[in-house]
């Protein structure tokens, strides 16, 4: 069992942001599932988000007896896995959307690429852990880009865009915090848009028509323009107090597409107008906050590296897939962290915030 | 531990980078919602909200007795329903085929479309194409079937110039009427009372606005507005006389190309105006047209047919056709020199068959020796009215003519009409740079030269001439009322001058012309035991492009007129024999007179 003084030492801010937000996840799913009108399978979404949210919370809650500490041992184990994971996928996987991002397991549909994330997180640390303020030349930096590198180009390979990208945001989170050397990280920075035209050689088709996309959505207003034409005038209409939950027309019409999913932000937007959205935003704020300041005073540095992987992830969530609704982001399918349905990125989401939990529990005593 | 400087200050930032992050998403969703909220609002409408519009039916016309002359009918319309995608080319391949029109001609209509509402792609389709539409559904995609109003001219060409025709509104109608509510593809009249009305005949467009999902599949209906219907017209046409006028017209012009040497006596005109008001009881203009044939977007062939008809169909002959007036302009010559002076209705002059001044002769080189006044006039003789013409000179005829109206429109509710042309010096020194002749003088006294009239001019002289001196403006219109019957305007008899010739001359003048329809006179024959006593006048106005054009007034009774009939048949010969026939059938109709059985219309 927690010790009652561990439980004290539990961040209910923390607690408070993610229930909220799960809360308000579970409402909007119901209403951009048409959970209001008649249909043997309207509660198929929100119960199943549901019952993974409450399964989860156990999980979670269920972790907070381990100290965050043993992850590290398994650190490299994790990271083997990972591999195996990633090209498990590409072998097993389905299809959608022309990527390989789903593992079909009895009625559970695992997107391994979301797990990845985490296990990616924890691996990093436990690599960085040793190499805190050691990070100041390019030999010193070269393993841990190549132990970043491989996983990155597996999810690359899928293709898997949105999650290479997130990371990227995870690896540049993690080595700032670890102390890598500003000027080094310049020169990565430069090289890499030096590199961009590189870059974009390798891209899919698809890929490169969202980025033309995403500069003027309107040279393809009914393809790859459509999405973020529908979701800026669905978050748009919404006004200041919004239509009202089940009265955004652009949701409940269908002309906003995934809606329940990658755009279900724009629903909130559409429904709940710019204060429902700003209260969502500074329920992620919130969270976001509480990850940085428990980095700050976790107990050791692998716990502190731990927190801001995940609060790099959650942060990078957050700005590009709101960003993307709200048009100034390119869709890349990154889903909104604990609000778009989705099985395996709920599950991700609240064991990262198991985590936070976890580290903050056990933070040094020693307050200045 | 995490305790150095450095890595506290590297945590900091990244705590910074948080709140950028989330302002930078706030102030977004700011600008999208509460700046630009308004203009998101109305694309997400117009996203949802359908304009499904329901035309007005234009109002109704009917005859002075409450008969219906142009009514509505319901048609269908095929049209687009602009949904989210573009439609695909199949699918107007295939409407393309079924609807018998080019792609091209498709795709114009989707893109000269604004709006949300139902592109109209062919209106009055008939029901073999609605029932492909209905059953494969699935392969039309976005094809939708209104239910619209088509104007219906009941009585096919009957009236046509009269009542007009209706048409889709173009380019340069739309610039001119965008402020009065008028919008693409709208019905409006072209041409006769459609266009002159329009406004008052158009009514008000309903719509429903519906709701629709991302498949344009309605889900719920906004608002529903009823059309309100356009106002309906009370015209002074009496159909029954428009009816016996057509026909007459119409066997006379079949008789005189089968039958005699007029074999081009195809287009003709006539038109009854009661005399004491203006109203116009009937108006006839040939060849016509079939302003049905518009109201769906005519077809080329048939427009073809139309517009290359070397006697102008779409020509409204009564108010725009000018011609020679001939002999019955001799009613203007007379009262000028009567009112004058230049002769009293005693003194005789001898006619030998020529002038002695300039050997002008007599139509057909008759002489009738030593004539007064009202013989010259009934058997409308020449050589006595070149001397009138002589006495007076061409500037006092000119004075008498513009008294009588002519070389001025009459001012009727009809567009496109002319003004004819009264004979002057001025007209003749601007146009051929030479002085006038006398032998022109002479030809203006008997209506040829230079004197152009409309048929219309000469029934307002001749009322004139009927009604003592009074001209009124002709008019086709007695009443405009609301669709629940409530008027909304109502015409009267509208005073246009007063002639101001004397009794005395007006009482000759009209002795004589009821001499004409008199034994003796140039109609006498066809008027002989005729139960209502007519006065008349015919003419024959020679036509340098061809036969003489066949001209007849009249108007009875006589001693109180109650209508004045005007006939001109293009190409047809003597006044007598083409025209005379048709105004007397005319007559019949207005008289209710049962015409004698098994008569020859062209004998006389």
């Amino acid at each position: 069992m927690l010790s009652n003084r561990l439980i004290r030492k539990l961040d209910f801010t923390l607690i408070a942001a993610v229930v909220g937000i799960v809360v308000v996840s579970l409402i909007i799913i119901g209403s951009a599932t048409h959970i209001n009108t008649p249909s043997d399978e309207r509660y198929w979404f929100v119960q199943r988000q549901g019952i993974f949210a409450i399964v989860n919370c156990a999980l979670v809650f269920f972790m907070l007896h381990f100290d965050y500490k043993i992850l590290q041992r398994y650190g490299n184990a994790l990271y083997i896995f990972n591999l195996v994971m990633l090209v498990a996928v590409m072998v097993l996987g389905q299809s959608a959307l022309g990527a390989q991002r789903w593992i079909q397991i009895g009625p559970i549909t695992l997107q391994p690429s979301e797990f990845s994330k985490i296990i990616m997180i924890i691996s990093l640390a436990t690599m960085l852990d040793k190499r805190m303020g050691k990070l100041n030349t390019f030999k010193d930096l070269l393993p841990v880009a190549a132990y970043v590198a491989l996983p990155f180009l597996l999810v690359m390979k899928q293709p898997d865009l949105g999650t290479a990208l997130v990371f990227m945001a995870i690896f540049f989170g993690m080595i700032f915090a670890a102390g890598v050397n500003l000027r080094l990280l310049m020169i990565i920075f430069g090289t890499g848009l030096a590199c961009m035209p590189v870059f974009w050689h390798f891209l899919k088709d698809y890929q490169k028509m969202r980025i033309m996309v995403f500069m003027d959505p309107n040279v393809d207003p009914l393809g790859s323009g459509y999405h973020i034409i529908q979701s800026k005038i669905a978050i748009g209409s919404g006004m200041l107090f919004g239509k009202g939950l089940f009265g955004g027309t652009q949701s409940q019409l269908n002309f906003l597409p995934e809606n329940h999913t990658d755009f279900i932000f724009a629903v909130i937007g559409e429904e709940l107008g710019f204060i429902g959205a700003t209260f969502v935003l500074i329920l992620y704020f919130i969270m976001l906050y509480r990850g940085t300041k428990i980095a700050n005073e976790a107990r050791d540095n692998f716990g502190a590296l731990l927190a801001v992987g995940i609060t790099s992830m959650l942060t990078f969530h957050v700005l590009v897939n709101v960003g993307m609704t709200a048009g100034i982001m390119p869709v890349t399918g990154i889903p909104l962290p604990l609000m778009s349905y989705g099985v395996s990125s709920l599950t991700t989401n609240l064991v990262a915030a198991g985590i936070l939990l976890n580290i903050y529990m056990r933070r040094q005593k020693i307050m200045f | 531990m995490v305790t150095t400087n450095k890595f506290r200050v590297r945590l900091e930032t990244l705590s910074i980078i948080v709140i950028v992050v989330m302002l930078t998403l706030i102030s977004r969703l700011g600008y999208l919602q509460v700046l630009e909220g308004d203009y998101y609002s109305r694309l997400a409408d117009g996203n949802r909200i359908r304009l499904i519009p329901a035309m007005a039916p234009r109002g109704l016309f009917y005859d002075r007795n409450g008969a219906l002359l142009v009514s509505n009918r319901p048609g269908f319309t095929v049209s687009l329903l602009s949904l989210v995608g573009p439609v695909s080319d199949d699918v107007v391949a295939r409407l393309a085929n079924l609807l018998k029109m080019s792609k091209e001609d498709i795709y114009n209509k989707i893109s000269q479309h604004t709006g949300f509402d139902p592109i109209h792609i062919k209106s009055d389709v008939g029901p073999e194409i609605i029932t492909v539409l209905e059953e494969k559904k699935d392969d039309y995609p976005g094809v939708v079937v209104e239910i619209q109003p088509i104007r219906n001219y009941i009585n096919m060409e009957l009236g046509a110039h009269i009542f007009g025709y209706v048409s889709e509104i173009n380019d340069t109608e739309l610039e001119a009427r965008k402020g009065e509510g008028y919008k693409a593809s709208d019905i409006i009249g072209k041409f006769g009372l459609e266009k002159v009305y329009d406004k008052e005949l158009r009514g008000i467009d309903g719509g429903g606005q519906v709701e629709v999902d991302v498949t344009g599949k309605p889900v719920q209906i906004l608002g529903k507005k009823e059309p309100v219907p356009g106002c309906n017209l009370t015209l002074t046409i009496d159909e029954n006389i428009q009816k016996a006028a057509e026909k007459a017209i119409d066997e006379q012009l079949a008789y005189l190309q089968a039958k005699t040497e007029y074999k081009k006596a195809k287009a003709a005109a006539a038109v009854v105006m009661n005399p004491k008001t203006g109203e116009i009881l009937a108006m006839v203009s040939r060849p016509a047209f079939n302003p049905n044939l518009f109201g769906g977007g005519i077809s080329t062939k048939d427009w073809d047919l139309i517009n290359n008809n070397p006697y102008h169909p779409l020509d409204n002959k009564v108010i725009s056709g000018e011609y020679p007036p001939g002999s019955t302009f001799k009613v203007v010559t007379g009262s000028a020199a009567l009112e004058e002076n230049k002769v009293t209705p005693e003194e005789k002059i001898l006619d030998t068959g020529k002038h002695w001044i300039i050997p002008k002769v007599n139509a057909d080189g008759e002489a009738l020796g030593w004539i007064d006044f009202r013989v010259a006039l009934a058997k409308s003789d020449n050589v006595y009215f070149y001397e009138m013409g002589n006495r007076l000179g061409i500037d006092l005829m000119e004075k008498y003519a513009r008294m009588f109206g002519l070389g001025a429109v009459t001012g009727i509710n009809l567009p496109y009409e002319t003004d004819g042309l009264v004979a002057n010096r001025r007209y003749k020194e601007k146009v051929y740079k030479e002085d006038w002749y006398l032998s022109e003088t002479f030809d203006a006294a008997i209506g040829q030269g230079f004197q152009l009239v409309t048929p219309l001019q000469i029934a307002d002289v001749y009322s004139q001439i009927a009604n003592g001196g009074t001209r009124y403006r002709p008019y086709l219109v007695s009443q405009i009322t609301a669709p629940d019957g409530t008027p909304i305007q109502k015409f009267s008899p509208e005073k246009m001058g007063d002639l101001g010739i004397s009794k005395r001359t007006m009482d000759v003048i009209r002795d004589s012309l009821r001499n004409v329809a008199l034994e003796g006179g140039t109609a006498g024959e066809v008027f002989k035991n005729f139960p209502v006593a007519i006065a008349g006048k015919t003419g024959t106005a020679e036509n340098p492009h061809g036969s003489d054009h066949g001209w007849f007034v009249g108007y009875g009774p006589y001693e109180n007129p109650e209508y004045v009939v005007v006939v001109v048949v293009e190409q047809g010969g003597y006044g007598a024999t083409s025209a005379v026939p048709i105004g007397k059938k005319i007559l019949e109709a207005a008289f209710h007179i049962e015409p004698p059985t098994k008569e020859d219309p062209g004998l006389k």
